[in-house]
């Protein structure tokens, strides 16, 4: 037994000591502290797999006893859980201190990290299905112990039922591949035939990608995100859906690989349009988690793009650029993880702060928590994808790597290349504009409630574990290129780039980013010293000689209208407006939009009516009576032995 | 020769830069029939701005007075990435397409950023009419690249730089079309007609204007000098990789002169003889663009795998 065998077994008892610890009603400091130093360990020593330390524990079996391990990819999982549920521990520290049902909070919040850490550490088709099944209803139940109103419950059912019935499709995947021995030894699906091929590739497609949250099978998404408490949050939008992603990669890219061209073609399509779709629908929304909650959608859109990309680039024989697409992917993973956990913690800061996260009723609270307000404005700048930080890292990647797709030489890979670049690019665009909307009406401006103005800044706890995020996306925005050749070294194909902080990729122009973070900083203070703030005189906002009122103050639905009225055909907005008017003079106008959620309305909705008309027709035949399901048992038997006489069945 | 390029990346996008619109002013008010301005008065301009004191609106915070020094900042990096007659001296920042567009979104956000800052009505109306113009230009931007990294196989602007020198890249109706997408894209980033009107003095139309009105002083000389900077960058660019260009550094630096300076006549034409269109409009002559990027990509591909 090794020094990091030994790391590993200290950090599962830990982890596994602090979630036992709340039911002996010791204080949950302890508890946290327990469980963080755990997770620590366990981080530390994948990370160190990572880069380059032997892998730990057993190769993946298809038999049923159950086996751990940690290898490359592994690693990375769960130095990226560490990374975001250290932020989240420190967090629920204070956020939780004194709150209702604060031990089984924390006892919660330790058994959905010991499942996070199970699914990525399994090694054998049960333990992951057990800690996937873990993965799903842990969370469940930490919203239903804080709240239970009716909207959170049906909330909560969405979900269940939902990741449920797509996550069938994770038990007929990975039951499949332990079934042909894929599991243990990756290839020998090939020589299944290509039925059995695609019926693992669209099970796994359905299944991984209904808890990624990729469209169109993202519906629960939006709404179970917002209700979570909000370490919880940041752990479910932060890591929980990247470990649907890492099922997806381990499918695609190790147990069914190579993955065939249309599989590729599949992957591009939902990401492109989970990314497109993702952002637009943040874009329309005046609940600030639920906005963050679809920009999740957006960005594991992106990550669906690098793999997509990627596998175009193997059918092609690229190795190269493979590999780079799937180290753009997977930093993506890690960069998406630590801001949007960011997010989702300041967020629950705002919230615990002003009672409230209605985007048009905020304002100004940059003024009254500047620690927490400044990891926020970071966190969105990340998010929006403007460098130096390290969203900008991860999506130049990307995009590098679905331009050298559009680059050709095959035509229909090339155009398919193409549009999703520019759609990449649109996504991009409309990111920064969503965030852009939300850092102005969270935390600029006058303060638009009267709670605001008496806002305090969160508890250190709480401040430090955002800014302590906000830390990451700076330092992993300037050296990106420390970690991505280790990330292509999990790609299945060769690939090698040059381990310096700059992303000197060839066929690009290079992002030398830790001298772009200096060049701006360093203009920034040359020019802020030039302006010479000194002469500055405070007067009031001018706006052409109208004064500012609260009353006119621009909403979410103001600022976005020129873009619902371009995608008028694409978002089919609906406006209502009421004007009363007595003795032709108007006395009132009331006004109400809303953007309905195509995906709600047109998929969905139609769905449940048919399932429910389906059912509403096999009631009739439930009558309750006994004699007449002893005639059904019995027209059943009848109908096998006429089978069985003709010959159709055995 | 190196020496030179880094002396007008550097001097041209800094002192040069705010010659541009001055020009396009000029001749088009010549165009018009007016005397109009001297060419060089934006440099007047910066210069009474640059002695006037500040203004702080408030309520407003520290974004709202970095935001100048953050947009200056950004796009003076984005200058030291562009090639100049086919070379760029090594500022160790690369010199990615992609980088550069990157930077110009920084720009953009610290500038939208501000505008919620001082809750001003006229500025948020031009920011959130960029922005929703910048999601479709954005993409038309990217395609724009692809097309004209197709000869080379990189995003790196030197080379793209060296694959349009010659003859050999007219006869590719790609690279026709790129210029042509590039061109609707030059027209969005410059704040031009059709798309916006750079003269115009109602606030309810404005869209590059709309987030400077609350700015004085030296923020608001930075801010202008940053949107001549822009002009500089999208018609260097433009120059570089869509005009033709020969032969070695000399000859190249002259034909960048001249393809900017035929730019900015033609930009000054355009303005002239175009009315400035409908705002909801401009998205649907962007996807226009988008699609004729596509176009001229299939003939590219097609022509590859004959």
């Amino acid at each position: 037994m090794n020094a990091s065998d030994l790391l590993v077994g200290a950090g599962a008892a830990a982890l596994v000591a602090g979630t036992l610890l709340p039911l002996l009603r010791l204080p949950s400091v302890a508890a946290l502290s327990l469980q963080g130093l755990g997770i620590g360990l366990v981080g530390a020593v994948g990370a160190a797999v990572l880069f380059g330390a032997a892998p730990l524990g057993a190769g993946f079996r298809d038999g049923l006893e159950p086996a751990l391990g940690i290898d490359g990819l592994s690693g990375f999982f769960l130095a990226t859980i560490a990374l975001v549920a250290l932020a989240a521990l420190l967090y629920a520290r204070d956020y939780l201190a004194g709150g209702a049902r604060e031990g089984a909070l924390v006892a919660l919040g330790g058994l959905f990290l010991i499942s996070l850490c199970g699914v990525v550490t399994a090694r054998d088709p049960t333990l992951f299905l057990a800690s996937w099944e873990l993965m799903t209803l842990v969370p469940a139940a930490a919203i239903l112990v804080r709240r239970s109103e009716a909207p959170v419950r049906h909330a909560v059912f969405v979900y269940l039922a939902v990741t449920h019935l797509g996550g069938a499709g994770v038990w007929i995947c990975v039951l499949a591949l332990a079934h042909y021995g894929a599991l243990s030894d990756p290839g020998s699906l090939a020589s299944q035939g290509a039925g059995v091929e695609a019926l693992v590739m669209v099970a796994a497609l359905i299944g991984f990608g209904t808890k990624a949250g990729l469209m169109p099978l993202h519906s629960w998404l939006p709404r179970a995100h917002p209700v979570a408490p909000s370490h919880v949050s940041a752990l479910m939008s932060g890591v929980m859906i990247k470990v649907a992603l890492y099922g997806l990669v381990r499918v695609l890219f190790e147990w069914a690989a190579p993955a065939p061209l249309w599989v590729g073609l599949a992957v591009l399509g939902v990401g492109l349009l989970s990314a497109l779709g993702g952002v637009l629908y943040a874009l329309v929304q005046h609940d600030l988690k639920r906005l963050l909650a679809f920009h999740s959608i957006e960005n594991v859109g992106i990550v669906a793009l690098g793999l997509g990309a990627s596998i175009l680039f193997a059918s092609q024989g690229e190795d190269a650029w493979a590999a780079i697409a799937f180290a753009a992917a997977l930093l993506h993973v890690l960069n998406h993880a630590v801001f949007k956990a960011l997010l989702f913690l300041a967020a629950g800061s705002f919230e615990r702060a002003i009672g409230s996260l209605d985007l048009d009723r905020i304002g100004g609270l940059l003024r009254r928590m500047p620690w927490t307000g400044g990891a926020f404005l970071v966190g969105s700048m990340a998010i929006a994808g403007v460098p130096p930080l390290n969203g900008f890292a991860s999506e130049w990647l990307t995009l590098q790597a679905l331009v050298h797709v559009a680059l050709g030489p095959a035509l229909g890979l090339g155009l398919a290349g193409a549009i999703a670049t520019a759609g990449l690019a649109a996504t991009a665009a409309l990111a920064l504009f969503c965030f852009v909307k939300a850092v102005g009406l969270v935390l600029l401006g006058p303060p638009r409630r009267p709670e605001v103005a008496t806002a305090v800044e969160a508890p250190p706890g709480m401040r430090s574990a955002a800014v302590l995020l906000a830390g990451c996306c700076v330092a992993l925005g300037a050296v990106p290129g420390l970690l991505v050749p280790s990330l292509m070294g999990l790609a299945p194909q060769p690939g090698e780039i040059a381990t310096e902080p700059s992303l000197v990729v060839p066929g690009t122009g290079s992002l030398p980013s830790p001298w772009l973070l200096l060049g701006i900083a360093v203009l920034t203070a040359a020019l802020w010293r030039l302006r010479g703030a000194r002469r500055a005189a405070p007067v009031p906002a001018w706006t052409c000689g109208q004064r500012v009122e609260p009353g006119l103050a621009w909403t979410s639905a103001g600022f976005t209208k020129p873009l619902r009225l371009v995608l008028e055909g694409v978002l089919r907005p609906r406006r209502e407006v009421e004007t009363v008017r007595e003795g032709g003079v108007v006395r009132s106008v009331a006004y109400r939009g809303e953007v309905p959620h195509l995906f709600d309305t047109a998929l969905y909705a139609p769905a449940q009516r048919r399932a429910l008309a389906a059912a509403r027709v096999a009631r009739r035949i439930q009558s309750g009576s006994v004699r007449a399901y002893a005639a059904y048992l019995l027209g059943l038997l009848l109908l096998v032995l006429v089978l069985v006489r003709v010959g159709v069945i055995g | 020769m190196t020496a030179v390029a880094a002396l007008v990346q550097v001097l041209g996008g800094l002192a040069l830069a705010p010659l541009l619109p001055g020009a396009i002013q000029s001749l088009k008010a010549r165009l018009q029939g007016r005397r109009g301005p001297s060419p060089l008065q934006p440099y007047r301009e910066l210069r009474r701005l640059w002695g006037k004191s500040l203004a702080d609106p408030q309520p407003t915070t520290i974004v709202y007075r970095l935001a100048p020094c953050l947009v200056a900042a950004a796009t003076a990096l984005a200058l030291l990435l562009l090639p100049i007659g086919g070379l760029a001296p090594d500022w160790s920042l690369g010199n990615d397409a992609l980088v550069v567009v990157g930077l110009l979104a920084l720009a953009r956000f610290a500038l939208a950023a501000s505008s919620w800052d001082t809750g001003s009505g006229f500025a948020l109306m031009g920011s959130s009419r960029d922005l929703t113009l910048a999601a479709f230009a954005e993409a038309l931007l990217l395609l724009a690249i692809v097309l004209a990294a197709l000869p080379a196989a990189s995003t790196d602007l030197v080379a793209m730089t060296g694959a349009a020198n010659g003859s050999a890249p007219w006869g590719e109706p790609a690279h026709w079309c790129a210029g042509a997408a590039f061109a609707l894209v030059v027209l969005v980033e410059t704040g031009r007609q059709p798309i916006d009107n750079p003269d115009t003095h109602l606030e309810l139309t404005m869209i590059h204007e709309g987030p400077l009105l609350e700015y004085a002083g030296r923020d608001l000389a930075l801010l202008e000098w940053s949107a001549a900077a822009r002009h500089w960058i999208v018609l260097v660019l433009a120059a570089e990789l869509f005009l033709p260009h020969w032969g070695g550094f000399g000859a190249q630096l002259a034909c960048l002169a001249a393809g900017v300076a035929a730019l900015c006549v033609a930009l000054a034409v355009t303005e002239t003889a175009q009315a400035k269109m409908r705002i909801l409009r401009a998205p649907g002559l962007l996807m226009g663009g988008c699609l004729l990027a596509l176009v001229g990509l299939a003939t590219w591909l097609v022509g590859g795998s004959l």
